[in-house]
Formats: C-alpha cells, structure tokens, sequence
C-alpha cells in the first residue's frame, strides 16, 4: 500500500469521527480540529488500528501529535 | 537530592488521595487501585495508583463486572511500572491509551529568584477577587467536572496543604498554580495560563517564582507532572524527566 493510499483511508476514517466536511493534512494537529479531544482520540486510534489490522504500542500511540503521525504508523507496521 | 521517583508518584497519588476527601467526593482505596467517585456506588471519575497485580485472574473477573455494568471511568491513571504488560490487559477491557504525563522533579540547587516586569506580581489566592479569577483561569484551560468547578476548587485552597498562587498582568490574572505539599515533596498542579495570555512567558514566571519561593522553604524535591505541551517549559526551567503517567479512556460505544 503506498503512503497515498493509506492516508486516503485515514482520512476517510477520520471523517466519520470527526465529521466529513472537517479539513485534514499531514500536519493537521488536535488544536486545528475542535472535536479531536481525548475522547475521540482514543476513538481514532483503534478506529484506525481496527481499519489496519494493526496494533499500535503505547509509547508509539503517546508519541502521536499530528495526523501524519498515524500514516508513518501505519507504514511502518507494513514493512 | 536522592531519587525522587518515588516521591513523584507518591505526591501524585496523594493529591488525588486529599482532593477526593476535601472536596467531600467519594474516594475508595481497593485492592489493586483507588478511585475517585462522584458518589459511592457509582463508576468513578478517575482511577489510579493502578497496582501491577491487576493483571492476574482475580481482579481480572471483578474488574470485567465493573465494565459489564455500563459505567466506566473518564479517565485511567497507569504509572509506568510494569505498563508493558498491564497496557494488553486494559486494552483488551477497552481502555486506550491517549496521552502521558512525564513525571519531572528538580533538585534543590542554586536558583535565582526570575526578575518580574514591574506590571507583574504573584500574589497566593486569599481574596474573594483573586479566587473568582483563579477559578476563572482554571476552569477554561483545564478539564474541570462542570458541576464541581466552584466548591470544588474553594475547597481545595481552603485545606493547609493547599496554597493558590496567581500571576497578574496589569492586574488582572492570568497564569494560575496549585501547590500541593505532601511530607516528602511539593508537588505543582493545575498550571494553567489564560487563552488571550497564552506564549508570553507568564506560565515560566509564575513557576520559577514558586520554585525559587519553596526551595527557600524546604529541601523537598519539587515535583510535576506534564503533559506533553509544557514538557519543554519544564526542562528548560531545570526539572528532570524520571518516569511516565498513562492516560486511559474507556470507549463505551461500537466502532
């Protein structure tokens, strides 16, 4: 799966938690989207885990600050 | 100073121990963690001084009639001691991890007390006025139970162990912190700085004016708890990184 493709399915994922119309980059961090607190985080995380068939470590997931971070996860696990 | 890991889990959970019984919320010590509750009988608020022994089969059972029961707690506190294995176990009872606290102290070296601006001062919250401000500041940057805010926080600065300090800009607050002194060490919380006031240095001010105050008071060590965000605040004042906090939520709800 190429870096393209996996970010497309994470954002699709993100969308549905964080609503379709929410604006989503690389970079974007919890501070740009009102709705991405801890709550929804967690929900993301295994939205995301779940999508993958992956399990992220818990200092990977505490290592997480921005939407990017979930595609360099994800690609990682994927080596 | 000697290692004062332990010290930093210790004030940690001994403010959680003192806030729950001064703010008149239902606390309970188990066997395998401690809780704070709302009222008894109800799932708590927050659980914490999780016991690395909460893995094996017993606690295991009760622990999944808690969940089955449809209350769960907002928030899970799991220090890092055996969190390699305690982490499978959470999350297979749906709870996941979202952030950490680093626990940091610092030693009681040569500090030199931070020059304030002259339209600056820190004044310790006794006031009627400076409390709604502090209380103000708090309860919009900070996670705070909505119904509790108010007696919850005059409760906390009434108690001894407690004192309230307030930074003023042109003298109106805007940085708050809560010290909380235990026997062995002085811990820091709720340090929080009004959204409008927020990158401008008043959070370091405010900290190093405390930290150079109590280490004229007493050797403890003074310890905190950061979240990611004010971890590099900490450090370049001089606190030390010594071990890890895991935040929790429970996902009560089908993905």
């Amino acid at each position: 799966m190429t870096r393209q493709e996996i970010s497309t399915r994470i954002e699709a994922v993100s969308k549905k938690i964080f609503g379709q119309g929410t604006i989503i980059s690389e970079a974007t961090t919890p501070n740009d989207i009102e709705q991405w607190d801890s709550m929804n985080h967690v929900v993301l995380i295994s939205s995301i885990e779940k999508e993958f068939s992956v399990t992220f470590d818990i200092m990977e997931i505490i290592g997480i600050t921005r939407f990017g971070d979930f595609i360099d996860l994800v690609e990682k696990k994927q080596m | 100073m000697n290692n004062p890991e332990p010290e930093i889990s210790n004030n940690l959970y001994g403010f959680y121990d003192l806030l729950s019984s001064t703010c008149g919320i239902y606390s309970e010590k188990m066997d395998h963690w401690s809780v704070i509750k709302n009222l008894p009988g109800c799932w708590p608020r927050i659980i914490y001084k999780i016991d690395p022994e909460i893995v094996k089969p017993v606690p295991t059972i009760l622990f999944s009639e808690k969940l089955r029961s449809g209350t769960y707690p907002e928030i899970l506190i799991a220090g890092d001691q055996n969190i390699q294995q305690i982490d499978p176990f959470l999350r297979s009872r749906g709870f996941y991890p979202f952030s950490a606290w680093k626990g940091m102290a610092i030693a009681n070296i040569e500090i030199t007390p931070p020059t304030l601006p002259e339209n600056i001062e820190v004044v310790k919250v006794e006031s009627p006025t400076d409390l709604d401000q502090w209380i103000k500041v708090v309860t919009s940057q900070l996670i705070v139970p909505a119904h509790l805010e108010k007696t919850l926080l005059e409760s906390l600065i009434a108690h001894p162990q407690f004192e309230a300090f307030l930074l003023k800009s042109n003298g109106l607050g805007v940085s708050t912190i809560l010290v909380f002194a235990s026997e062995h060490s002085t811990g820091l919380y709720l340090i929080a700085t009004e959204k409008s006031a927020q990158r401008q240095g008043f959070a370091q001010l405010l900290v190093q004016q405390i930290v150079f105050a109590k280490t004229q008071q007493s050797t403890n060590p003074i310890v905190l708890h950061a979240t990611p965000k004010g971890e590099g605040l900490y450090s370049k004042l001089g606190f030390l990184p010594y071990n890890q906090f895991f935040l929790y939520r429970f996902i009560n709800m089908p993905l």
